[in-house]
């Protein structure tokens, strides 16, 4: 069978056990690799299916741990004290607050490069102080997935960049001044966008009012220790990398969660953990699901298919395969994309600056974080506000988004321009 | 409470399932640790593991073995690596080739065919790759494995966030597990720095010379069918691609950067003061482009999708519907080794190594690699 039939099956078995059975996504997506396996003759390659799984072993205790942390800080009362001191000392300057928001969100994926770690690090921070001044849940979840999407595009820590250079024996040299070229400008006019006509200033009579019960009298700065603890670890890996030992995001997630535990709100640590698990089983069956996709993919010469048929397209062709490509494959994984269409791409763009080319695809890729099937930061992004379909969120997502990917191809087509200078 | 036990059976079926699914794959995973033979030739004069360079590796998934051919001659000493990445398997096949071939007329030969020997124990997630391929050979068909480009997870892990390398390079996490991104080493490192560490001694303890990295890289990638040289060996490999070029076998020179640390061809030289190169064929196997992942894309190097890339001008070596079979891409890495080592006789005729039983490029391409592989 050819490939791109191959293909189109595994497309029409996701698309007809999500839609029709309901299936939950995971189990959707493993549906279709089986489905792709039969039609590409390959049987029922169980050793495939669940190596392909493996491949986010990572990422999927990165999230376990992380959504564990976030819960805890809720029950510590440590969010709601939080967002009670953000509300006191933003609550005139809504300008300020929106910009200082959206670094507050961005920097866990700036220093980890992910935009997981974004949303659900401080994402819980400034959620509650944004809602409370007059931003929809909605437009709350949407600043916050495009904050996560260009804290992980924004220096020092861009993995994906990393990955395209692993893949042309680039050092990951010189990033920083072409990252910033790309981030500083989106990160000053999305947020602004997104919440600047809807937030409002209030006046100290009205903050009073809507301020969130604050623990803040009875734990002190104890309350606040796991958050310290957590980014302080963070900034130590990457700051003190010889001298300290590498803890891994998980890690850091799982001490800071052990912390709260005892430096807040008394809670039941197991009803805690169950909680976090259950809200995070979607996304990992997800990812497993994903992986065993993308195995069956390459196993079946369907991957290889796709990948020609962009590299395929002449010229001009070649830019609407990179805006359109690199977003809906990053849906299935950003960091795969990376690789299986970054890697080709900026061969392909190889009489351009690669250290450009490669800063650019990754503010392309980075907005699968936001397309389904996995669509990261818009999922978690849920979770923080409370709203249960991701997708209404994403809505409000798709103007800075098409900013994004029409800035980064600006970047792209001018390449050869902004070499002169970078 | 019916619908209680339901959830209860189906729960209990699924657990089941998930079980006898980890039982079978966990079987198969744990196959590929079942080391290949490979039959030395009798010219073989000391077979050793790289702990004996390195004690800290014995009993570790890194040790691996050594192989010495010693000339009567005194002359130089060579060291030729294969497996640094297991996905390769050109270099790994080229390097067990020489081990059942060889034997030394005047200096040392050190060959460590399987470099990596941790990342011949997994594949790659989401590559797809077959775990093993068939190569005949003088006694019938051999089955090697094609391993992973990264040291097997299992062995070491997690990887840091960041990886700083012993060189000083910060890298993607993975590449802690990349052999050839972990030189000079470290001695109290993760376990691929442990490797990379103990090769380093066997270069120092044996005076390695001259240092010979067998690699393959994808055919849409520009450094193929290349020889990359360290600063101090420029002239060595511009006299092997002469030689080779007589021969009608075309190969690039690259210079190893300065600023990409890591890699053998850079930090062999810096680290250890000897010649250092590293050469690359193309392994349809390994690339983005590539269509049908089997045992036969392996072996044969036949694949449409690269044919297309082919005429689409995407690709950096001349692919046609012969594909690149692995006979060819060994042949081209016995002609490179064959090409160095006259290369060295001409530049440091003290530090000559002659070798006899290597296979020409002919023979194999003629024979292919059943009668050089016992």
């Amino acid at each position: 069978m050819p490939e791109y039939a191959v293909f189109l099956i595994m497309v029409a078995v996701f698309v007809a056990a999500a839609a029709v059975l309901k299936w939950p996504i995971g189990l959707c997506l493993m549906g279709a690799a089986v489905a792709g396996a039969l039609a590409g003759g390959e049987g029922l390659p169980l050793r495939h299916l669940v190596e392909g799984s493996f491949g986010f072993f990572d990422v999927m205790l990165i999230i376990l741990t992380a959504v564990l942390f976030m819960k805890v800080l809720q029950a510590s009362g440590a969010l709601d004290s939080l967002a009670a001191v953000l509300l006191r000392v933003f609550h005139r300057r809504k300008a300020l607050l929106l910009l200082t928001a959206n670094l507050l969100v961005m920097f866990p994926g700036m220093i980890t490069g992910s935009s997981t770690a974004s949303v659900l690090t401080s994402g819980p921070l400034v959620a509650p102080v944004l809602m409370k001044l007059g931003l929809t849940p909605l437009r709350t979840g949407a600043f916050i997935a495009m904050a996560a999407v260009l804290g992980m595009i924004a220096p020092p820590i861009n993995i994906l960049v990393m990955i395209m250079g692993g893949g042309v024996d680039m050092p990951y040299v010189g990033v920083t001044l072409p990252l910033l070229v790309i981030v500083v400008p989106l990160a000053v006019v999305i947020p602004l966008w997104i919440g600047f006509r809807h937030v409002k200033v209030v006046d100290a009579e009205e903050m009073k009012a809507i301020l969130p019960p604050s623990v803040y009298g009875t734990y002190g700065l104890k309350l606040y220790l796991p958050l310290l603890a957590v980014i302080g670890l963070m900034i130590g890996e990457r700051a003190l990398v010889r001298v300290m030992p590498d803890p891994g995001i998980p890690g850091i997630f799982l001490a800071g969660s052990l912390l709260g535990a005892v430096c807040g709100r008394r809670f039941n640590f197991w009803k805690v953990s169950r909680r976090a698990v259950e809200e995070a089983m979607p996304i990992l069956t997800i990812l497993a699901g994903v992986g065993m996709f993308i195995q069956v993919m390459t196993l079946t010469g369907a991957r290889g298919w796709i990948v020609m048929t962009f590299l395929s397209l002449p010229g001009a062709l070649l830019y609407v395969a990179i805006a359109l490509g690199m977003p809906v494959f990053g849906g299935i994984s950003a960091f795969g994309a990376s690789s299986i269409l970054g890697v080709p791409f900026i061969l392909a763009l190889i009489s351009k600056n690669a250290l450009i080319t490669a800063t650019a695809l990754s503010a392309i890729v980075g907005l699968g974080d936001l397309i389904p099937p996995a669509a990261l930061a818009g999922r978690f992004a849920g979770q923080v506000v409370g709203e249960r379909s991701f997708t209404r969120i994403l809505r409000y997502c798709l103007v800075p988004a098409l900013a994004i990917l029409a800035w980064a191809i600006a970047i792209l087509l001018n390449a050869s321009f902004l070499d002169r200078f970078i | 409470m019916k619908t209680s036990r339901t959830s209860l059976l189906t729960a209990a079926g699924l657990l089941v399932l998930g079980a006898a699914a980890a039982f079978l794959a966990g079987r198969s995973f744990l196959s590929m640790r079942a080391a290949e033979a490979i039959h030395p030739a009798p010219g073989l004069t000391r077979q050793a593991l790289l702990s004996d360079y390195f004690p800290a590796l014995a009993g570790t998934p890194g040790d691996t073995d050594v192989y010495v051919f010693e000339g009567p001659e005194a002359g130089g000493t060579v060291l030729v690596t294969g497996g640094a990445h297991p996905n390769e398997p050109a270099g790994f096949i080229a390097a067990v080739v020489l081990v059942e071939n060889l034997r030394a007329l005047r200096g040392r030969v050190v060959v460590i065919p399987r470099a990596n020997a941790s990342g011949f124990t997994c594949n790659d997630p989401q590559e797809a790759n077959p775990q093993r391929f068939t190569v005949p050979s003088r006694s019938g068909p051999r089955q090697f494995r094609l391993g992973s480009r990264l040291s097997n997870p299992v062995h070491q892990w997690p990887d840091p966030t960041l990886y700083e390398n012993p060189a000083g390079q910060m890298l993607s996490a993975s590449e802690v597990r990349n052999l050839n991104r972990c030189y000079p080493g470290r001695p109290r490192g993760y376990l691929t720095e442990r490797t990379a560490f103990g090769i380093m001694e066997v270069i120092r303890r044996e005076r390695v010379d001259l240092g010979i990295d067998l690699h393959e890289s994808a055919p849409e990638y520009p450094v193929i069918n290349a020889i990359v040289f360290h600063d101090d060996s420029a002239e060595l490999a511009a006299l092997a691609q002469m030689s080779l070029q007589d021969e009608g076998l075309d190969f690039r020179l690259e210079a190893s950067p300065q600023n990409l640390r890591g890699l053998s061809h850079r930090e062999w030289g810096d680290a250890a003061g000897i010649k250092a190169l590293l050469i690359e064929t193309p392994n349809p196997v390994q690339g983005r482009l590539k269509g049908r992942t089997t045992a036969a894309l392996v072996v044969e190097g036949k694949d449409k999708a690269y044919l297309k890339a082919a005429r689409l001008g995407r690709l950096f070596v001349p692919y046609d519907e012969k594909g690149i079979p692995l006979e060819e891409r060994v042949a081209r890495h016995l002609a490179a080794i064959s090409a160095i080592l006259r290369s060295q006789a001409e530049v440091d005729p003290a530090k000559a190594v002659e070798v006899e039983g290597l296979p020409g490029r002919a023979g194999i391409l003629e024979d292919g690699l059943g009668p050089f592989l016992r």
